[in-house]
């Protein structure tokens, strides 16, 4: 992923809702990549963190995947 | 801070709730539950923007609830969220009231925006393509212009 997933698909809120968009940018830990990796600018990396905590939080989103 | 009723109009934005309801409820029971919290929200001076029914699904973790000293583990839940406009000072009373209920496993209060966040299926291709076929078009479309002038100037040098 080089290019920021979500101003190419013109996401301008990350939703906590939208699961199957969060966990690409999980590992197969089920940790959020690395912003290298994940290619999304800081602004939209940062919204990302946190949306993915929020689905954690409501168990959309796995803490660890064992 | 000046004046009560600007800070009214000024304080109230965009809020939503999202809740994971008690996996015991019966089918029937859960549009009840959802009708009593949006009554709750509207009761606060919610003004509704979107919702959802909850509904049924597996959690991704366990979690613990204590109702009346007795710990209940889960691992499905009915997941609904609530999106409305309200006055910031009344969502703590609000929180407050839902923390109470019994029904509830927990709850999510956050700001948001009040256009549908929820992203459509995914364009990458057709929006990452289409630029520069128009771009290609425009310079398509200015040459035509220079057509009569560099006719012109062909005719200049072959003269």
């Amino acid at each position: 992923m080089k290019q920021d997933y979500f101003s190419a698909n013109n996401i301008k809120y990350i939703d906590y809702k939208d699961v199957e968009i969060l966990k690409k940018f999980l590992n197969p830990n089920g940790k959020i990549m690395n912003h290298k990796k994940t290619g999304v600018t800081s602004k939209n990396q940062r919204a990302l963190a946190s949306a993915i905590k929020h689905a954690r939080f409501l168990g959309l989103l796995p803490f660890v995947i064992k | 801070m000046e004046n009560n009723e600007e800070n009214a109009v000024s304080n109230s934005r965009v809020y939503e709730v999202g809740y994971l309801l008690v996996p015991t409820l019966s089918e029937e029971e859960v549009p009840a539950v959802y009708g009593n919290i949006k009554e709750l929200v509207s009761s606060f001076g919610g003004e509704m923007i979107a919702d959802e029914m909850p509904r049924m699904m597996p959690l991704a973790y366990k979690m613990v609830k204590v109702v009346a000293n007795v710990r209940n583990k889960f691992d499905s839940a009915y997941f609904g969220w609530v999106k409305f406009n309200m006055d910031g000072g009344k969502v703590v009373d609000l929180k407050k009231k839902l923390d109470l209920d019994p029904k509830i496993i927990r709850f999510l209060v956050l700001k948001t925006v009040k256009e549908n966040t929820i992203a459509a299926k995914r364009f990458v291709r057709g929006s990452v393509d289409k630029k520069p076929r128009t771009a290609k078009n425009e310079n398509e479309e200015a040459t035509p212009i220079n057509k009569e002038e560099i006719d012109k100037e062909i005719d200049a040098l072959i003269a």
